[in-house]
């Protein structure tokens, strides 16, 4: 019976070892296991992510690359989500923007989970109809807050090209080169759809026939004027028709981040494109202030 | 009657006060006094009449247990403790139980994000898990070996065929408890196994809307949902809890009505003794069973905290997915047998119609082997429980287990299931769900790039001192070994052999790979997370494959260590 007391004593006196080791280690224990559960939560978001994320958005969510289900390059239809307008600062650009008062977390998730009509962003959210459970939608909105870094949002802003106030002084532009960006690089044919076929246009209007918008939609605008105004300050002026109805705003759901996006020869390109003209004839006084 | 007060004027405060002690101690023993306890650990003679039996007639705690145990049955054979450490175990599990139900919500919303939260947030809540898990692990085992060593010494045998009954019933209620736990943490491993399992009541013969309702009633809506998911979790912590805990009283009592039976060649044939202790044969309770059982518990516990620190670790999948089923969903271990039965082909002798297995299984094999072992001891009335005379019993006993460990081999995936040779050989180096030796090669290991598996490129990993990589590609070649043929007269796979339907076999494996092209593509996701992908591409015109699998891995992922 002694012996028994004794080993009973030592087994408890090891357990209470044990245990007490257990303990000492638990804070970097502890420490490591919660940032292992985020770290697979942005896994599983990643994986989602490439499944459903980058058609419109691109592998690297830069919504420069993206292609369709036959490997083919195709425009963006997404907004950038690797950017600092959307993920640096406690409240970022593009919040602001949307007047959001919530958190940066919230507003991403609630982007995904309900979508956004003016922009195309499909409802994912079980909750709103679309296919995403809500652990689902949390996993992919960690996984976009990732793309934070300091290198991303310690990136000195290009100050914009200084944009002539007329349109008469862009250069000639080039429609091959503006075939290019407007079909793919900028990705306006994602939501403006295919010049040449009336009714392709996704979200925003049909701009097949803007050449013949001179002293249409804006008394006094040129076609050149008027698509000059629409790229650089979208929200100015909303065109009335989208293929949904009555487009959304304002502010418009065109990004308002082309005149920082592209160059002055890029303008020139796309307009010459669309307009199919190599110059271009206003009678505006078009001031680019961001 | 003297008040503490009087007591005190008479005999001065110690006095009193050692009185009153005494007096309570008594109480709480049921009849044992500070001194009567001081005297049971020196190891004195009990005063008389012995005071060591009244707690065994007053209490409730003690009231269950026999007080005295005849010597021949306090030694490790014939019991091995086995039933006790079943007691131990369920008292085990419900302590660490209740600690984990602090921190565990059953909605499928948050329960996964509980689990590491219980992992991550709660100090020592990993332990805890770890400990109910393997707990539980070993709650199985000697639950079955308990059942095993009653059959064997011949225990169950008249007049102890009713605890046999009630040991059966416990046996289940073990099964199920486990499993019932299985689906708690909301993870892949959980949600699977438990929606196979419950499918099988679809398979239902008798009328559909049976089969149908049992379905529904298990998982609270026509797929586990949060419905099942609760269902499971009351079956779980309330109801089986409950329902043990009754029959380990009822099966206790058992015991002390027919004592516990001695070694098969202590008694004569037919007779039972248990009951009829000679005086110098008697084992008391107090103290030297308990003594006894105290050390087994210091044992076990010692055991079951070092093995959950250091060895053994409750896995976690990944979140409960009904629309995405992994490769290769299994049972847990001790439920594998039925999963093997499952794989079996069952016909109709003579016209040789083949028979759904799930039916047969579900509601005959298992419904059949279930009853027979219940009522086992009632039909079984050999009156000797001697080895020599049960030779039979102990042999057919010898040949269920050895037909239970194959079906449980069975019930892997290596028995009859395999899916196309790209897929099983991803699944060897980076699966879906569970142990993967990719994702376990540290971050900082992989350097963007293309990594070939082959022997040029194991050897530059080594030499770069990059042993995580050097052994993946290894095992990656192990399993194109295994999985591939050449046409191409290369030294690194057997050659290619056609089979009657046309498909490549390297004489072990059908439908193989031929000379294939594999890699592992490591790409920058983002700053701290990569993108791994295995690809294995096959030219042969006749098996053409392009096939790749992607996963992600984050700096801080942590597989190493989980």
């Amino acid at each position: 019976m002694q012996v028994k007391i004794i080993i009973s004593t030592v087994a408890f006196m090891l357990t209470m070892v044990i245990m007490g080791y257990a303990a000492l280690r638990e804070p970097a224990r502890m420490e490591t296991y919660t940032l292992m559960y985020e770290a697979r939560s942005m896994e599983a978001g990643a994986t989602i992510y490439h499944n459903n994320c980058t058609t419109c958005h691109g592998e690297n969510g830069k919504a420069e690359e993206c292609y369709n289900g036959d490997g083919e390059q195709i425009a963006c239809a997404g907004r950038s989500l690797h950017n600092a307008d959307l993920l640096c600062g406690a409240t970022s650009k593009r919040m602001s923007d949307m007047q959001w008062l919530g958190s940066k977390h919230a507003f991403i998730a609630g982007t995904i989970a309900a979508g956004r009509s003016a922009n195309g962003m499909p409802t994912w959210g079980a909750e709103y109809g679309g296919s995403l459970e809500p652990y689902e939608v949390e996993y992919v909105t960690k996984f976009v807050l990732n793309w934070e870094t300091e290198a991303l949002c310690s990136q000195p802003t290009l100050p914009p090209p200084d944009w002539p106030e007329t349109v008469a002084e862009l250069p000639a532009g080039n429609a091959a080169n503006g075939e290019q960006l407007y079909s793919i690089d900028l990705g306006c044919a994602a939501c403006h759809g295919n010049l040449a076929e009336e009714g392709s246009n996704a979200v925003g209007p049909w701009v097949g026939n803007f050449q013949n918008l001179d002293n249409v939609r804006i008394e006094g605008y040129t076609a050149a004027d008027y698509m000059y105004e629409s790229v650089l300050l979208p929200s100015e002026f909303i065109s009335p028709e989208c293929p949904t109805g009555v487009c959304a705003g304002p502010p418009s759901g065109m990004p308002d981040n082309f005149g920082t996006r592209m160059t002055i020869q890029d303008m020139a390109d796309v307009m010459a494109y669309v307009l199919a003209t190599e110059t271009f004839e206003g009678n505006q006084t078009i001031v680019y202030e961001p | 009657m003297a008040t503490l007060f009087d007591e005190i004027r008479e005999m001065g405060l110690k006095q009193a006060a050692i009185a009153k002690l005494d007096d309570v101690v008594e109480r709480v023993t049921a009849g044992m006094n500070i001194n009567d306890i001081r005297a049971m650990l020196r190891g004195d003679e009990p005063r008389k009449p012995n005071p060591r039996l009244r707690p065994h007639a007053d209490s409730f705690w003690l009231h269950i247990r026999p007080s005295f145990y005849h010597a021949e049955v306090t030694h490790i054979y014939p019991t091995f403790r086995l039933g006790w450490l079943s007691t131990f175990a369920f008292v085990w599990e419900t302590i660490t139980g209740i600690f984990l139900m602090i921190f565990y919500t059953p909605s499928p919303d948050v329960a996964f994000k509980n689990m590491w939260e219980i992992m991550g947030n709660v100090p020592l809540g990993q332990l805890m898990r770890d400990m109910h898990r393997l707990g539980a692990e070993f709650m199985v085992l000697v639950v079955a070996l308990h059942m095993l060593r009653t059959f064997i010494t011949g225990s169950y045998k008249k007049p102890r065929q009713f605890t046999w009954l009630t040991g059966m019933l416990l046996l289940v209620f073990t099964l199920v408890l486990s499993f019932s736990g299985y689906l708690l943490p909301w993870d892949q491993l959980a949600y699977w196994a438990v929606t196979v399992a419950v499918s099988a009541a679809e398979s239902h013969p008798g009328p559909a809307f049976l089969g149908k309702n049992i379905n529904l009633l298990l998982r609270g809506a026509p797929v586990i949902g949060a419905g099942g998911l609760l269902r499971f979790y009351l079956l779980h912590v309330i109801l089986l809890p409950l329902l043990t805990g009754i029959f380990i009283f009822v099966h206790y009592y058992k015991v002390i009505i027919h004592g516990h039976s001695l070694p098969p060649g202590r008694e004569a044939i037919g007779e039972d003794t248990a009951k009829r202790v000679p005086r110098d044969e008697r084992v008391y309770f107090l103290p030297d069973i308990l003594t006894a059982e105290v050390m087994w518990t210091a044992l076990t516990t010692l055991g079951l905290v070092g093995g959950a620190t250091f060895f053994y670790h409750a896995v976690i999948e990944s979140h409960a997915d009904p629309l995405v089923t992994p490769l290769h969903v299994v049972a847990p271990w001790y439920l594998s047998w039925s999963q093997g039965w499952l794989k079996w082909l069952f016909e109709v002798p003579f016209t040789g119609q083949e028979l759904d297995s799930k039916v047969i299984v579900a509601f005959g094999i298992i419904p059949v082997l279930a009853v027979m072992f219940f009522v086992m001891p009632y039909f079984e009335v050999g009156r000797s429980r001697r080895y020599a005379d049960r030779r039979v019993g102990l042999s057919v006993s010898m040949a269920f287990i050895t037909f239970m460990l194959i079906s449980n081999w069975q019930g892997s995936p290596e028995f009859r299931v395999q899916s196309t040779a790209e897929q099983e050989v991803q699944q060897r180096i980076m699966p879906q769900e569970g142990h993967s030796m990719v994702l376990e090669v540290p971050y900082e290991e992989w350097v963007p790039g293309t990594y070939l598996a082959t022997e040029a490129e194991i050897e530059r990993m080594i030499r770069e001192d990059r042993p995580h990589i050097a052994e993946t590609l290894e095992l990656y070649m192990t399993a194109l070994y295994d999985w591939s043929c050449t046409n191409s007269g290369s030294d690194l796979y057997r050659p290619c052999e056609v089979t009657d339907d046309g498909l490549y076999t390297n004489g072990v494996k059908i439908d193989v790979l031929v000379d294939p092209y594999a890699a592992i593509v490591v790409k920058q996701a983002q700053e701290n997370m990569l993108e791994i992908k295995v690809q294995i591409k096959v030219d042969d015109p006749n098996a053409p494959v392009d096939f790749y699998y992607i996963r992600y891995r984050h700096q801080q992922g942590g597989y190493e260590i989980y």
